[in-house]
């Protein structure tokens, strides 16, 4: 019984990624919210769709005039063309074809192309944009509780600027200033997002440093880098996992709303370039907005979904 | 009252938030003024057009405004100015930025304050619902929906709406009209797709908080109490659990504030093309023009840092228990 018992606290005070048995048992909490699953296989298909989708599709950029706005398969609309030998405006009813499921936009792109394309950049903006935000929320968060004193205080006062900074506002202007370049719209993403992070893991952080196994360390004569890296970090995981994946989708739409507003990478087709070319062409081709939007909205739901899973399963009770 | 600690405790968060909003004004300034345009560029394009010398122009324009001078001195005599509460000059709209605020802060505020009372009043009373009648299958519903809501993109939800009732049915103008009288029909018709725009996304954050803050209560110990003392279930919700729920619902929809004056707001007036706030300091930020941009963005955080002073001080008053030392 008793080695029972010392069994199971070696293994609890385990952090999550050498724990198996820890990463089961939240998996399998997890499991149990049908909507949290089905977040998680789109996030997946949305993966592989930006991974090896673009070796499928057609070129996004090929430009034809002769196939533009075409509806995707399924829908019709009417196209009106001047005859010059009648001189009267002819319309027919046009028809998707299986060449463009989904259609094609102004200039005759392949609407599939273009969506299957923008699924890998917004996916990166959203991993690489929210990673560097959380490690540096992470970062500010622990040594801002391990070192506690001025340096907490600074930090943090620091962190209650950035709270306050409008942070759209201060994101228009950084990507006005540095220059439309999706590595600058990330780069601003990721280090006005941070604040968040810092506050949650700063207060997780400050209950851990208390705590037996931190003091044990230090009686052993850990050094402070061994004490944050191997005991406080670690310890701080399953948190950033939850906050990881409930900021991503904030990301993202950070982005396609830089985009919208004009903003975006004009080089690269992301979820918001073509919905901003789209907004401008409803009466011609709703199409265009409506299928990189569908898009967004679906990917945003699918993190949430995920988010909200992985929180209930970690932890019940918090309100994140 | 016996709150002696309040008022140090005012001046001390006063004090504090004046310093933030110092700290964000000074970052935007130096933003905009090392923006790859000067403000005089404006000028310059018209000027040029009628055929005038182009470096003589600059110069001109630079030195009345003071722009030739090193860029600390612009700061201390602009950040100096700010002080005595005047906003300075719009290069791109030739005009005070007070006189322009003047004109457009009514866009702004007729569309955040429409937007907050139709999520409020609506997310609060779905989410007493979805709370009282947790796992049924309204309750998953509402969750489900508030999901969506959260998750819709508000400017294409904009979009999406201008498509269906503007393009397809004809039901509104694609377009805000600023034509219309502030206090007619025709303007709150033209609100009701810029409102639910910005409200969808609200309405369903305020559906989730205020369920999670009324399953915190429903639980405890008074509300069994006040069963027990065979008080209607009216009673029960209304006066017991929702009072208490109250708090962290009023924190988290203040905290909220920020992102949808900043967030939200600006995107919607730019869908629709209110020209409010957020769509003039949108149009200075593109012009250079940084009075403007410093003086909406002034407003902004202080409506925010206002607000949530505000909401603490109200807390202990709602809450005799908390105080802040």
């Amino acid at each position: 019984m008793t080695r029972r018992l010392r069994d199971i606290a070696r293994k609890v005070g385990r952090p999550l990624y050498v724990n198996r048995r820890l990463v089961n048992y939240y998996w399998e909490r997890t499991r149990r919210n049908k909507l949290a699953v089905v977040g998680l296989a789109f996030i997946l298909f949305l993966i592989l769709l930006g991974a090896v989708g673009p070796f499928f599709t057609l070129d996004p950029t090929l430009v034809d005039f002769e196939q533009k706005n075409l509806p995707p398969v399924g829908f019709t609309t009417l196209k009106s063309v001047y005859d010059i030998e009648t001189d009267e405006l002819a319309t027919s009813e046009v028809r998707g074809i299986w060449t463009h499921p989904l259609g094609t936009d102004s200039k005759g792109r392949d609407m599939l192309a273009m969506i299957v394309s923008g699924a890998r950049v917004s996916l990166l903006v959203g991993l690489i944009a929210s990673g560097i935000a959380i490690v540096l929320g992470t970062i500010v968060g622990v040594l801002s509780a391990y070192l506690g004193g001025w340096a907490d205080n600074v930090m943090m006062r620091f962190t209650d600027i950035m709270m306050t900074f409008p942070f759209f506002l201060l994101l228009v202007l950084i990507v006005f200033i540095f220059g439309p370049r999706l590595v600058f719209i990330v780069l601003a993403i990721g280090l006005t997002g941070w604040t968040g992070t810092a506050r949650l893991v700063r207060s997780e952080s400050l209950s851990l440093r208390t705590r037996e196994f931190v003091m044990a360390a230090r009686a052993m004569g850990a050094s402070d880098g061994r004490i944050i890296f191997r005991h406080l970090v670690p310890n701080v995981v399953s948190l950033i996992i939850v906050i990881a994946t409930l900021s991503i989708p904030g990301v993202i739409l950070a982005e396609a709303a830089l985009s919208f507003i004009g903003l975006g990478d004009p080089t690269v087709a992301s979820w918001g370039i073509i919905l901003e070319a789209g907004q401008h062409s409803l009466d011609t081709a709703w199409w265009v907005a409506v299928e990189p939007g569908i898009m967004l909205f679906l990917t945003v739901l699918a993190f949430n979904f995920l988010g909200d899973g992985l929180r209930d399963a970690f932890d019940p009770k918090s309100n994140i | 009252m016996g709150k002696s600690w309040l008022r140090a405790y005012i001046l001390k968060r006063l004090l504090y938030a004046v310093i933030i909003a110092w700290g964000i004004l000074t970052v935007t300034f130096v933003l905009v003024r090392v923006g790859p345009s000067s403000p005089a560029d404006r000028y310059l394009a018209n000027m040029t057009a009628s055929g005038q010398d182009v470096s003589q122009i600059v110069e001109a324009i630079e030195a009345r405004y003071g722009l030739d001078k090193p860029m600390h001195e612009q700061y201390i005599e602009y950040m100096g100015n700010l002080f005595q509460g005047k906003l300075g000059w719009s290069f791109s709209n030739s005009m005070p930025v007070i006189d322009l605020i003047k004109t457009h802060w009514i866009y702004s505020f007729q569309l955040i304050l429409l937007s907050s009372i139709f999520a409020a009043l609506l997310g609060v009373v779905v989410g007493i619902y979805s709370a009282v009648k947790q796992y049924t299958k309204t309750d998953y519903i509402a969750t489900f929906f508030s999901f969506v809501g959260i998750s819709l993109p508000n400017f294409w939800l904009g979009v999406m709406l201008i498509l269906v009732f503007s393009v397809k049915l004809g039901l509104f103008k694609t377009y805000y009209d600023t034509g219309l009288p502030l206090f007619s029909l025709d303007n709150l018709k033209a609100l009701v797709l810029p409102v639910m725009t910005l409200g969808t996304g609200m309405l369903a954050g305020y559906v989730r908080y205020t369920r999670s803050a009324m399953l915190d209560n429903l639980r405890k110990g008074f509300v069994t109490t006040a069963r027990a003392k065979g008080l209607p279930e009216r009673t029960v919700i209304g006066k017991h659990v929702f009072r208490n729920a109250l708090l962290p619902l009023v924190t988290i929809v203040m905290f909220d504030l920020g992102s949808i004056v900043f967030g939200g707001a600006y995107l919607t007036e730019i869908v629709f093309g209110i020209p409010g706030l957020g769509q003039i300091s949108f149009n200075a930020i593109f012009a250079n023009d940084y009075p403007v941009v410093v003086a909406v963005t002034l407003i902004g955080t202080s409506i925010v840092l206002l607000v949530n002073l505000v909401t603490d001080v109200a807390y202990t008053y709602l809450d005799p228990r908390i105080r802040y030392d």
